[in-house]
Parts: C-alpha cells; structure tokens; sequence
C-alpha cells in the first residue's frame, strides 16, 4: 500500500515543488526504503495528501520516470523500477547529502560558529528525530 | 520587463488595454493579460495594487474607462447567461445575503444554473461544518467564506475565479480549501484565477504566477521555471551590476539598496568573492517584482 506520507513539501524554498517530490524518492530509493516493485501514490492522491496542484505531482513523476528510477505499470500506478533491488552504497548516499550540508556549511560560516558547535547541534538534531 | 505571456492555446480570458481610474487615480493603465485554459493562475500584487478591480472588470462587474475584458470570447459587459453560468466566482468580502440562512441561499442560486452539484454541496456543508439554518449575517467570517466558495463551487464552473478566498480562514480551513481546488483541478480541469497575498497557499497550486504592479501585468510565468532561473544576488552595487551585465542576467528588483534579484536564461552563475548567488524564492520574487 503506497503510503503518501514518506512525502512533504515546503513552500517558500527556492526549490520547486516538483523538484522537492523528485528529491525525496531519489533518496528514499537511494536508502532502501522503496525498493523494485514498490508503488508510488496515485497523482491525484499525493496532490491530495500534500495540498498541492496534481500536475505539479505529474511533472515529478515525469522526471522520475525520464530518470529510470520509476516505471508506469499497467493502468497508472508508478512502480520503482527493477535495477533498485538494493540501497545504495554509503559512499552514494554520503554523495546525496553533500549538497544540503554544504548549504548548511555556508551559513555556518555566514553566523560566525565555531564548528564544534555547530556538530554538536547536528548530533542532537539527528538524535531528536531518532526519537520519534 | 517581459510581455505578458502568450500562448497558442485559445484564451478563456483575455484582457486589451485595460483602463481603470478611480478619480485622478489610475488603477490599470493599459492592462494587456491572456491566460491559458485549464491552468491555475496565481494573481499576485500588493495592496492595493488594483488585483479587485481587475478581477471585477474581467467578469464584468465594473467598466472600465478604456480597453476591453473578453471571457469565453464574449465581451465581459455583455455576457449571455449560458457563459455566465460557466463562471464561478469567490468576491473578497462575500455579499451574501445576510437575512437568508444558508440552504435558503443555496436553493435561491439553484435557480438560476443549469448544472448544480447537490451532492457536492451537501459533502462540503458538513465538511467544513457550516451552520444551515442560522441568519448568515451571524456566522463567522470564516463560514461567510467557505459558503462563498460552496456557492461559487456548486455549478461546476469551467472557470473560477477567486479573490483572496482565504482572507479569514484559519490553516486547517485553507488547507481543506486547497485540497477542494485540487479536485476541481482533478476532476473538471477547470481554470481557475486565484489572487492572494499569502505565498505559501499560491505555490502549492498555482502553475503560473503574474505580477501586477504600476497597473499592468509585469511579468507572467510558470512558477517552477521562474523559481529555477532566479537568483537573489548580494555584494557591492557596483560588482553586482558588472555581474548581472557579465552573465546576461535581468535585473526584477527596482528598489536601490537591498539584494538583487534577477533572472538568467540558462544555468545559474556561480558566485564570485565579491558577490553572493542565492536561488530566489517565490517571496523574494514578489517583494522585486511588486516594489
């Protein structure tokens, strides 16, 4: 049962919506957690669950499908596609991450902390979200 | 600034040197506006900005002083009833009338459509729990407004047309709002004009964005694209401007001081060490474009 909550979007980011969708199952797929055969949600039910315009949803699934990580099934369901049987390796994923933490880099700088500090605020993010 | 948008596709809703002056003071000033059909269209501006008077000269409610509205190829002055049953509208502060309980107000509009989706009707007055048979004139602001849109929504309008709808809405009642304008979208591929001033409900919907500002439409484009070729650059005014010029960018931003917006036609230029490149959001967008 495809599940419309492994999904969110933040409006007021210089990032499209399209492209937040794109990003979120690029890493869920890079992790493990949807797998080969996995169904994505329906369009009209993820532009339900998240409030946002079903051909915002469409053009996601477009790129998705143009990129190969996600084929269309008979009637309309998007499967992810067969080759992502695995998660990838952590040296791949470390590589995902890079972007949003060299954004955080940047403000770090910008706020003049020291970088033990802002590790450490990091470190108990991370475990905060562990904990739910 | 760029031209209005132009698309192949038939125009619902075409708008020609547009007029409107509210004594010595001029509101729309030789407004040209197309929008393409099934597509939600976000209208932003600032205050006062003249987004009523343009939504209210569209559909025929005001005349304007030059220039002509066309809706459905016809001209909005003079619309046959048949069009304007096809149209549904949300005003800004809803005139309903406040002696009528709701299903009296229900029933009365009825009449005069063709098409009246009862069941909808009836779903959404008990989703969004909203009194039957008290006067209107004591329900809230926020039940004025979701029965605004039950009304404007009943007839299945192929084009709806909203004036700041959310205006007295809590979070939880924008967002079953949003959700009702997605299935509009979904199932009747309806076009919908949306004017707001709060950003965060217009980028969830909206696939175009226009800008009005000094009475004319200053710039109307998909949202994605134009967040993707925007930047917010920061720096020295002078290093700023030899970049823009460098990179071919177009400076948005009218106000001296401040960060600079701009927007590039190709990859976004990297920042040098005298000027920073941000991606822009849709707010930076909107303070640059509607200064």
């Amino acid at each position: 049962m495809p599940d419309p909550s492994l999904f969110s979007v933040v409006a007021g980011s210089a990032e499209p919506i399209y492209r937040q969708l794109v990003a979120q199952v690029r890493r869920c797929v890079a992790g493990g957690q949807l797998k080969a055969g996995d169904e994505l949600p329906s369009v009209r039910d993820l532009a339900q669950a998240l409030a946002v315009n079903p051909m915002t949803v469409s053009k996601a699934f477009g790129l998705l499908e143009a990129e190969g990580l996600v084929t269309r099934r008979r009637g309309l369901a998007m499967v992810i596609a067969e080759q992502h049987r695995h998660a990838q390796s952590a040296a791949d994923r470390v590589d995902l991450l890079r972007p949003t933490l060299e954004r955080a880099a940047q403000e770090v700088r910008q706020l003049q902390l020291p970088a033990a500090q802002a590790l450490a605020l990091f470190k108990t993010i991370l475990n905060e979200n562990e904990g739910e | 600034m760029s031209a209005p948008r132009n698309d192949a596709a038939p125009s619902y809703l075409s708008l020609q040197g547009l007029s409107v002056a509210f004594g010595a003071q001029r509101v729309l000033d030789r407004l040209d506006w197309q929008l393409p059909s099934g597509q939600v269209v976000g209208l932003l501006g600032r205050n006062g900005a003249g987004k009523t008077t343009l939504i209210e000269t569209l559909l025929g409610l005001r005349e304007p002083d030059a220039g002509q509205a066309l809706l459905f190829g016809h001209a909005s002055q003079a619309l046959p009833d048949d069009v304007r049953a096809r149209i549904g509208y949300v005003p800004q502060r809803s005139d309903l009338f406040e002696w009528l309980t709701p299903d009296q107000l229900l029933a009365y509009f009825r009449s005069f459509y063709p098409r009246w989706n009862d069941a909808k009707v009836q779903g959404l007055m008990s989703r969004w729990d909203i009194a039957r048979d008290k006067p209107i004139g004591k329900l809230s602001g926020g039940q004025q407004q979701r029965l605004s849109i039950v009304r404007a929504l009943a007839h299945e309008p192929e084009l709806l047309v909203l004036d700041e709808p959310v205006a007295s809405l809590d979070p939880a009642g924008r967002r079953d709002f949003l959700s009702e304008l997605v299935d509009q979208v979904v199932d009747r591929r309806s076009t919908i004009l949306f004017s707001t001033h709060i950003l965060s409900d217009l980028e969830r919907v909206a696939v175009d964005v226009a800008f009005l500002t000094g009475g004319r439409i200053a710039l109307h484009a998909p949202l994605d694209e134009l967040l993707e070729s925007s930047v917010r650059l920061g720096g020295v005014q002078a290093d700023i401007e030899r970049f823009v010029e460098e990179h071919r960018l177009q400076a948005l931003s009218r106000e001296a001081g401040g960060p600079v917006i701009a927007r590039g036609a190709g990859a976004i230029p990297a920042p040098t060490p005298t000027v920073s490149v941000d991606r822009a959001t849709l707010e930076d967008l909107f303070l640059a474009l509607t200064a």
